[in-house]
């Protein structure tokens, strides 16, 4: 549930930033519009294809693409999470992100009178691919026996934070330890995908579910140990982006 | 768009995605010439050390 709260909500926060910068540079109306009109898009898709994929499939295969899936996911996560940290890639930061995007819909066309459909679009194009992810995170954590309602509930949690943030608007966007939440997040999502495929694969993880303690244990380790290591080696490589 | 999901789906890099195929190939490799009661007890590992191989591979490459 942590981890389905945690990946899904800052997913959330990356969406939200989208649409303050599309409100704030152009119209609230027009960017909530094409926020909606995306969330429609990810519930219908997931709706549709959620239980087709997951319906009458093997317990050990869909175990091991569900952790593949959460690996790939997670692996990404801990790669860009240990660079952010040694400083060897910008860190992450949704206030900047909302930034950067306000400033190029402001440098862009006039606003006119009518719809808006550059400021849809951009807004629309934002949360579905976040939204995207989302699902993908809700899907490859829930699909997993037993595990529906944890990450539901956790995505629930999630939905609810993110909101409060989004009425405050941008100010809590600065004060957020993004790069560790999503440092922690890739190992998370890591331990989850390793102890999944290895179930599929039939393995039998000493302690049972504790291995899931002791596997983020691991990778946390070797986290911190690439990014001292990384740290010491470090080249001035700030442009590369988030 | 189609780049933008391609990227959400492998990332940034194909390290991770053939780093992941690459474990996924060498676990069931291993499964299929050890003793089933040893794989059931350390076939857990074997994964593990080719998780931290690909996360390895994927920080030095960067590409």
């Amino acid at each position: 549930m942590a981890a389905a709260a945690a990946a899904v909500g800052i997913e959330m926060l990356e969406a939200l930033a989208i649409v303050l910068a599309v409100g704030a540079a152009r119209r609230f109306s027009d960017a909530l519009l094409g926020a909606v009109a995306a969330i429609l898009g990810v519930v219908l898709l997931c709706l549709g294809l959620g239980p087709a994929l997951l319906a009458d499939a093997d317990l050990h295969f869909l175990r091991v693409l569900i952790g593949c899936l959460l690996l790939l996911f997670g692996l990404e996560w801990l790669r860009k999470g240990v660079l952010r940290m040694a400083g060897q890639r910008r860190r992450s930061s949704s206030y900047e992100e909302f930034v950067e995007e306000r400033d190029e819909l402001l440098a862009a066309d006039e606003i006119i009178d009518g719809p808006d459909w550059a400021a849809r679009l951009v807004a629309f194009k934002g949360v579905f691919l976040e939204g995207l992810e989302v699902g993908l995170i809700v899907l490859a954590l829930g699909g997993a026996p037993g595990k529906l309602t944890p990450a539901l509930v956790g995505t629930g949690i999630a939905l609810v934070l993110v909101t409060g943030i989004g009425l405050v608007l941008h100010e809590p966007l600065r004060r957020l330890p993004e790069t560790q939440l999503k440092l922690g997040v890739g190992i998370a999502l890591t331990a989850f995908g390793t102890f999944f495929a290895a179930e599929g694969l039939r393995v039998e993880w000493p302690f049972g579910d504790v291995a899931l303690l002791y596997l983020a244990t691991i990778y946390a380790a070797l986290a911190w140990l690439a990014i001292r290591r990384m740290s010491a080696t470090r080249k001035p490589t700030a442009a590369v982006p988030a | 768009m189609l780049k933008s999901l391609r990227k959400l789906v492998l990332g940034e890099t194909w390290a991770v995605p053939a780093g992941v195929a690459a474990s996924l190939g060498a676990v069931i490799a291993v499964r299929a010439v050890l003793p089933p009661d040893l794989w059931s007890r350390a076939g857990g590992f074997v994964l593990v050390g080719c998780v931290v191989a690909t996360l390895a591979l994927s920080l030095r490459l960067r590409r």
